[in-house]
């Protein structure tokens, strides 16, 4: 009976409910990422853990905004828990490509949710700015560590990484989001609750 | 005033919920909505607080008024400001986290003035005497608080239209007994209440009518005199739980005739408490015949669900060690040898099929078994279906399933009845002996005095063992 | 003894000097801004948590900070000279630890003493959208909730012995996410309804029952916060 487009209560409290859900798998994943390999492959674990629970939330979403709201709680959500802000600007403008494409589907089409959730979830790789492109204050900061850890890190990380790490954080979002959409078939459909 | 004309409501696709619904509920009137589960009552209650059609979306035809309003035409937010609603999960209906706010949320989401919202708040607490609640977390009240604080929340609101849904479905005996002193207030404020349940024991003193539904339809209009003239057996047969408001403790007459002759398990000194608290509950010894259905009885927050966490091996901090013929065990052994069926069934169903789930607990995956275990339990026509869709009943049902295909000799039900009707209660009371017949010793915690009547061979009062 | 409902009931500081501390701390203390210029600062914004955890009289969790934090900051001082892999790891785990707990203290702080309804009020008296205030509110609400799910289920599958029976790293990550899940959503339905029929609605005027104003301690912060960002600035335009 919802006609007009405005978000009400019900909109905000999915939002809430689901940026929740990410955040604690994030974080449950994120605390790996203290061994230098992990901090590097946070790109790939949380887009496939997250998958299911976004892929869930996207059944929820029927108006304009709800995927953009999500982005900027995550993306604040990472800057104060100590990545860096790029996440939230990058957060915020790829939420709102994201919300333009799963509304040309009017919403429902589950490839164009997988790839919203592919487009969206492109602030996990904004995380990365920091080394890339501010190395030097970066590094300055962990000078205590020894130059061996930071060859290592930069060897891990040297520029041409960069892009790499854009492809993998969209191929695992995609991953993520496929099985989001099994476990949805699987799972939520068939259970009446999706 | 409420109206309900030739109102009809379908959830999309399905069956429809009501159908050619009328009815008139006048200023001051206490009416009962009873009848089974799946009747529709919840479906009705809803059309007055507005979550039909704002909220759940769905076809409704005919016109729903109340004073005058009809609810399809305007929003939720103004039909809050005359109708409020206490749910039946108190788990699920608090926005805030400490009660003192969630006190005031419904008057703050009006715009009251904050010294108009602290005279209704203090007015209320007095009248109540809720002092000891204010201040607190709610993750940290009994479920019986919680009901309390649901229900003041809207005592607060300056609303004359007050809808319970099922409310006592989570609260023991002195639960009960605080909602009847809140419905009495409300009764003296002269509030129109509208109340849908199907344990209608504890209301009898206060309704000035009832109506019974049956698939979505009103089935019969009763006055006061009439309802409350109903013998016990005329209401079972309506499909509604007769038990008096008693407490189960004071039950005496269903001891296990040869319990004494039976193996026992015997506990000594467990005991748990939450960090550096007095201990929840502390068991010098206590002695559970094998073979028999064991009713674990005492009041909301004694510690008895804590009791069965500890008993099956959950609560790593418990270090008691049952003797049972002769040999010990501890929490790792039990956690081999004994099931719990959890008050929230949804907690333990994992798979995307009923078989699957009870064949991921068997020690080698044999499906005709398996499929024996289901027909054992009404559940053959759904083993191709998901756990998740099925009804809590049916749920709790798969759950008893992988629990006898577990092959373990002790089953624990944590509240198996909380919100059944009678007709499912029985059934649950049928499941239970059928175990004891297969030679599982059950122990349950419960409240539900119908079924501890009804099933239960032996019982433990759990009081003496707790602190609080 | 009758009941006389208490408005002024507030922890140390208001919402809004929370949150401009957190973003404080995130900036100079995870971020490391200005680095050896901000010297004083930075301590101060280390330690400011644990002072805030003291007001609110939880005395052990302070002090557990205050070792935890001395611990692992010294040890990863004396880790630093010549690192293997191992050690080097070690030092960064223990370096990350160091940066990133006061800002865990506080935002803890933050979520435990912050009323829902005060701020909602508070953010909104900023300016801030209810679009943004309402789902904020919810995540408070909610986080307690997941962790208590998950445990549930957690604690399901050790009694069900199907923790290990899993075939499958796959099939275990589905046995935990689906219940999980599959729950929450039924809550969170169940928890806008409630909250819609009791009036939450978005861009509404709501009151307060809480006395929301800056106080001595907020002014103090405040001009900390400040005093911070000006000195930074100075520091890197200026000299």
């Amino acid at each position: 009976m919802e006609k007009n487009n405005r978000l009400n209560a019900k909109d905000l409290i999915n939002v809430g409910i689901y940026t929740a859900i990410c955040a604690v798998l994030c974080t449950a994943v994120a605390m790996t990422g203290v061994i230098p390999i992990m901090m590097v492959l946070l790109v790939v674990f949380v887009p496939i853990i997250n998958g299911i629970p976004y892929m869930m939330f996207l059944t929820k979403v029927k108006k304009f905004g709800m995927i953009t709201i999500m982005n900027v709680l995550l993306g604040a959500f990472m800057w104060l828990t100590g990545m860096s802000y790029y996440a939230l600007v990058v957060g915020t403008i790829t939420g709102l490509v994201a919300e333009f494409i799963y509304r040309s589907g009017d919403y429902k089409s589950k490839k164009l949710g997988i790839i919203t959730y592919a487009v969206s979830g492109i602030y996990l790789w904004a995380n990365y700015f920091g080394i890339f492109f501010n190395a030097d204050a970066y590094f300055a900061t962990r000078q205590n560590f020894g130059q061996d850890y930071i060859d290592s890190v930069t060897k891990l990380l040297p520029m041409w990484m960069c892009p790499v790490l854009l492809v993998v954080d969209i191929v695992c979002c995609i991953i993520g989001g496929w099985i989001g959409a099994k476990a949805l078939k699987k799972h939520f459909e068939k259970a009446g609750i999706a | 005033m409420i109206c309900f004309d030739n109102v009809s409501f379908k959830y999309s696709k399905e069956q429809e919920c009501l159908k050619n619904i009328n009815l008139t509920v006048n200023d001051g009137d206490v009416i009962l909505v009873c009848g089974p589960s799946g009747c529709g009552k919840s479906t009705l209650v809803r059309c007055v607080n507005g979550l039909i059609p704002h909220f759940y979306q769905g076809e409704l035809t005919g016109k729903v008024t109340v004073n005058g309003t009809d609810i399809s035409q305007t929003t939720l937010r103004k039909i809050s400001r005359h109708v409020g609603t206490v749910f039946q999960n108190p788990r699920s209906q608090f926005f805030n986290v400490d009660t003192t706010s969630e006190l005031a949320f419904g008057c703050e989401n009006f715009g009251l003035s904050p010294d108009d919202i602290e005279q209704r708040i203090n007015k209320t607490v007095n009248r109540h005497d809720l002092e000891s609640l204010m201040g607190r977390s709610i993750f940290k009240l009994s479920g019986g608080e919680k009901q309390k604080i649901a229900c003041a929340s809207i005592a607060v609101e300056p609303v004359d239209v007050i809808i319970l849904d099922e409310p006592s479905a989570n609260l023991d005996y002195k639960g009960i007994c605080e909602l009847q002193k809140m419905l009495k207030a409300w009764i003296e404020e002269r509030k129109t209440i509208l109340i849908a349940e199907h344990r209608i024991s504890y209301l009898l003193p206060f309704i000035t009518g009832s109506v019974l539904m049956n698939s979505g339809e009103i089935v019969k209009e009763y006055s006061a005199e009439e309802f409350r003239s109903l013998s016990e057996e005329e209401l079972h047969n309506l499909g509604l739980r007769a038990e008096m408001v008693q407490d189960p403790a004071e039950i005496n007459d269903c001891t296990g005739e040869d319990s004494d002759k039976k193996d026992k398990l015997i506990l000594t000194d467990m005991k748990y408490s939450y960090q550096k608290e007095p201990p929840v509950f502390d068991i010098p010894k206590m002695e559970i015949p094998e073979g028999e259905i064991v009713g674990i009885v005492g009041a909301n927050g004694a510690g008895k669900s804590t009791f069965l966490r500890c008993l099956c091996g959950m609560e790593r901090k418990c270090k008691a060690d049952p003797k049972v013929k002769y040999e010990s065990w501890n929490n790792k052994a039990r956690r081999r040898k004994i099931y719990m069926v959890m008050q929230d069934v949804n907690h333990q169903l994992f798979t995307d099929s009923v078989l699957e789930e009870v064949m991921i607990s068997q020690e080698s995956e044999n499906k005709e078994e398996a499929l024996k275990i289901l027909e054992s339990l009404d559940l053959k026509e759904f083993a191709g279906k998901h756990p998740l869709a099925l009804s809590g009943g049916q749920k709790q049902r798969v759950a008893v399933a992988s629990a006898i295909a577990s092959g373990r000799d002790i089953i624990l039900f944590d509240e198996p009845t909380s919100g059944l009707d009678y007709y499912h209660m029985n059934q649950v009371a049928d499941i239970l002996k059928e175990l004891k017949q297969m030679g599982k010793t059950v122990i349950i915690v419960t409240h539900d005095v119908e079924l501890i009547k009804n099933a239960c061979t032996y019982i433990i009062r759990f009081d003496e063992y707790s602190r609080s | 003894m009758e009941y006389r409902l208490d408005r002024n009931v507030h922890s140390l500081l208001d919402p809004r000097t929370k949150l401009l501390l957190l973003l404080t701390s995130s900036i100079f203390v995870v971020g490391n801004a200005g680095e050896k210029q901000m010297y004083v600062f930075y301590w101060i914004l280390v330690f400011l948590p644990v002072v805030l955890l003291f007001a609110e009289k939880e005395w052990k969790a302070g002090l557990i900070a205050i070792v935890i934090y001395i611990g692992s900051y010294y040890a990863q001082m004396a880790l630093q000279h010549d690192l293997t892999a191992v050690e080097s790891a070690l030092a960064l785990m223990l370096y990350i630890i160091t940066k990133i707990l006061p800002t865990v203290i506080l935002a803890r702080y933050i979520v435990k003493t912050t009323k829902v309804s005060e701020f909602l009020t508070a953010m909104n008296r900023l300016r801030f959208s209810d679009k943004f205030t309402i789902p904020i509110s919810v995540i408070f609400r909610f986080f307690p909730t997941v962790v208590e799910e998950s445990r549930a289920i957690n604690d399901a599958m050790r009694m069900r012995g199907i923790e290990m029976g899993a075939k499958k790293a796959s099939e275990a990550v589905e046995y935990r996410m689906i219940p999980l899940i599959a729950s929450c959503s039924i809550i969170g339905e169940e928890l806008s309804a409630a909250a819609m029929t009791r009036g939450l609605d978005v861009g509404k005027n709501r009151s307060c029952i809480w006395i929301i104003k800056f106080r001595i301690p907020d002014y103090l912060v405040i001009t900390l916060c400040f005093a911070c960002f000006v000195w930074w600035i100075i520091g890197r335009f200026f000299v």
